[in-house]
């Protein structure tokens, strides 16, 4: 079956007064239908920019797509121009994004309900009234109670957990095929993480659409994730079945990285937890070698005089882009 | 999930609300919220009272403002005669000034309603396009701005001419500069907000974002600068007129009056102080009534309704 979106060898570059940074260099990514990839990896690694890009969202300049495909339904949305016609109904319509802060993501001088019907009747062509019954009963659906009520309210009137409700019920009103959630816990607390995390979830279930998490958390895509894809400076260093990775982790940063989280049950006798030493390299002049070299444990002379390595198979649908088997290693 | 057992009564504790929200129209709370402050109560009143004078002046005016000249009696104190004196051709002050509201009030409005129009579009543009539009506004607008709106006034007065319909081009052109300057600015901050990309995500186009996104959230300094924009026209008429290319002189215009009055500021000091508080008190009005509006019309500055 032929994958909902592909994203072949997508690359980013913003030019700056320092210098050209990569931040996304090389990305490539696939989603099917009905499935949640987990995007994950540090701060400043390309994640967001990568979805971003997908989006055609990239403040240009000074940002720039320099290459690459977005495959959507068969479709190359990067032949769309940026704010045509086409990309407006595509974004929204079959491709949502929800935002890391929802304290800022509503615009705080519309009531909740303009921005809600405002969509639908972009989208759907919905006239006002059916658009307001719509977006009720959407509210309902992401458990905003009183929605009838509370529908009027503006945004500075619900407080961080709705409005990240608010988001999930404007990114599904028009039954996207793909929903993007770029980081959409990060700015909420851990209960109603949880609860937003199920209701999504949920939603995806109802209207069969897939979902791309963006995190920093290796817990939400643990749990949520059919797939997941590791990023390393702008590049994908390991990709694979939920499980596998968890269990089986082969590049040294996502071994790292799972080191790093502190498991139920442990104490600190039993297994100290490790953080990966040095930090994430600066995305202007990169080296030529793998991005990684410097914190990385397992270094032979092949990677300090190689190229970035390539994404190799592993296992089944596991690739990683290391010149080491870390298992031997160990 | 957890939230759907909860009552909406804990819900409402929840997110900090403790009245239940009712069902009101933008229309009611904006109007609530106006008329449950003192000031902009006032404002509106005295508006009010200057546009009713405006519309029934003929009718209330004691005397014609132009052909009835009282010459034995020019420069009479306030008497039951002539409620506010006289000026040096015998002219009642009060007639005058009642006529005058009509010339002033009209070209203050008129002015401040064309230029903010047209510079909030201007500054609109400028602040969605890159490149070459953008800086053709923007340097039209710089160039604008480095003359003093009065010289610029006066250049353009002086090349159409007098009378009405061209003071209300000079005076407009002079105001348009910095409300682009003020619309741009606010627009290219507004632009960064988060929920401006989250529009774009959600499938809004330029010109959605344009007016749903950007422009309700600049418009309280656009607000400010009209109400502050009126006097400052009414004002600016004065000084055209006194320099000779304004309103043309039989027509009772404030500004004028003022100038009018000044040689007798020892002995009639009224013929200068009645229309200057008269703009003194539209000003004020305007003021009181702007800040009211914007902070009714701002959804977080008026609580919760």
């Amino acid at each position: 079956m032929e994958a909902l979106l592909n994203v072949e060898n997508l690359k980013t570059y913003f030019n700056t007064y320092h210098g050209q940074v990569k931040a996304v260099d090389g990305v490539s990514l696939y989603v099917n239908r009905k499935e949640i990839i987990g995007l994950v990896g540090e701060s400043g690694c390309g994640k967001s920019v990568s979805m971003l890009s997908v989006m055609q969202l990239i403040p240009t300049p000074p940002g720039e797509i320099v290459d690459g495909k977005v495959i959507f339904d068969g479709n190359d949305l990067l032949k769309y121009e940026a704010k045509g016609d086409i990309m407006s109904s595509i974004r929204g319509g079959e491709i949502a994004m929800i935002f890391q802060e929802p304290m800022t993501s509503l615009n705080p001088v519309l009531t909740i309900c303009r921005q809600i019907t405002e969509m639908l009747e972009w989208h759907l062509g919905m006239d006002a009234q059916a658009a307001r019954a719509r977006a009720i009963e959407l509210l309902k659906l992401v458990g905003i109670p009183e929605a009838e009520n509370r529908i009027d309210a503006y945004p500075h009137q619900f407080s961080g957990g709705m409005r990240q409700r608010v988001m999930i019920a404007m990114a599904i009103s028009c039954n996207p095929k793909i929903l993007i959630a770029d980081e959409p816990t990060t700015a909420v607390d851990v209960t109603t993480q949880a609860q937003i995390l199920e209701l999504m979830k949920e939603m995806l279930e109802r209207f069969n659409t897939s979902l791309i998490i963006v995190t920093h958390n290796m817990g939400v895509v643990a749990r949520y994730a059919e797939r997941i894809y590791v990023m390393y400076a702008g590049r994908i260093v390991e990709s694979g079945l939920a499980d596998d990775i968890f269990d089986n982790p082969r590049h040294p940063y996502t071994i790292g990285l799972i080191d790093c989280v502190p498991q139920l049950g442990e104490t600190r006798i039993t297994r100290k937890l490790v953080p990966i030493p040095g930090l994430p390299p600066n995305l202007i002049n990169m080296p030529p070698t793998c991005a990684f070299l410097p914190r990385c444990a397992y270094q032979t002379e092949k990677c300090r005089t190689g190229p970035w390595p390539p994404l190799r198979p592993v296992g089944d649908q596991h690739y990683i882009s290391c010149y080491i088997d870390t298992r031997e290693k160990k | 999930m957890a939230d759907s057992s909860k009552s909406g009564a804990q819900l409402n504790d929840a997110i900090g609300l403790d009245v239940p929200l009712k069902k009101y129209s933008e229309f009611r709370r904006t109007v609530s919220v106006f008329f449950g402050r003192p000031l902009p109560v006032v404002g509106l009143v005295i508006i009010t009272i200057f546009i009713i004078i405006t519309i029934f002046g003929p009718w209330m005016a004691p005397y014609d403002p132009i052909i009835d000249m009282d010459v034995m009696n020019s420069l009479a104190h306030p008497s039951s005669e002539h409620l506010l004196g006289t000026d040096e051709l015998g002219r009642d002050t009060l007639s005058r000034l009642i006529y005058g509201a009509r010339t002033s009030l009209f070209i203050g409005i008129v002015v401040i309603g064309v230029s903010t129009a047209i510079g909030v579009f201007l500054g609109l543009v400028a602040a969605n396009s890159t490149g070459a539009l953008h800086h053709i506004i923007m340097r039209i607008t710089d160039g604008l701005m480095a003359f003093p709106a009065i010289i610029l006034a006066l250049l353009i007065a002086g090349l159409l001419g007098g009378g009405l319909q061209n003071i209300i081009i000079a005076l407009t052109v002079g105001m348009v500069a910095p409300v682009v300057r003020i619309t741009c600015g606010m627009a290219l901050s507004v632009k960064e907000n988060e929920y401006v990309t989250a529009a774009r995500a959600m499938g809004a186009g330029n010109l959605n974002i344009m007016l749903s996104e950007i422009l309700p959230n600049c418009f309280a300094p656009i607000l400010v600068m009209m109400t502050m924009g009126i006097g400052s026209t009414i004002l600016a008429e004065a000084g055209l007129s006194f320099l000779g290319v304004g309103i043309t002189p039989p027509t009772p215009v404030w500004g004028r009056m003022v100038n009018d009055g000044y040689k007798y500021l020892l002995t009639n000091p009224e013929l200068s102080f009645a229309p200057g508080l008269a703009v003194m008190l539209v000003v004020f009005g305007f003021n009181m009534m702007g800040d009211g509006l914007r902070d009714a019309l701002d959804p977080r500055l008026r609580g919760v309704v």
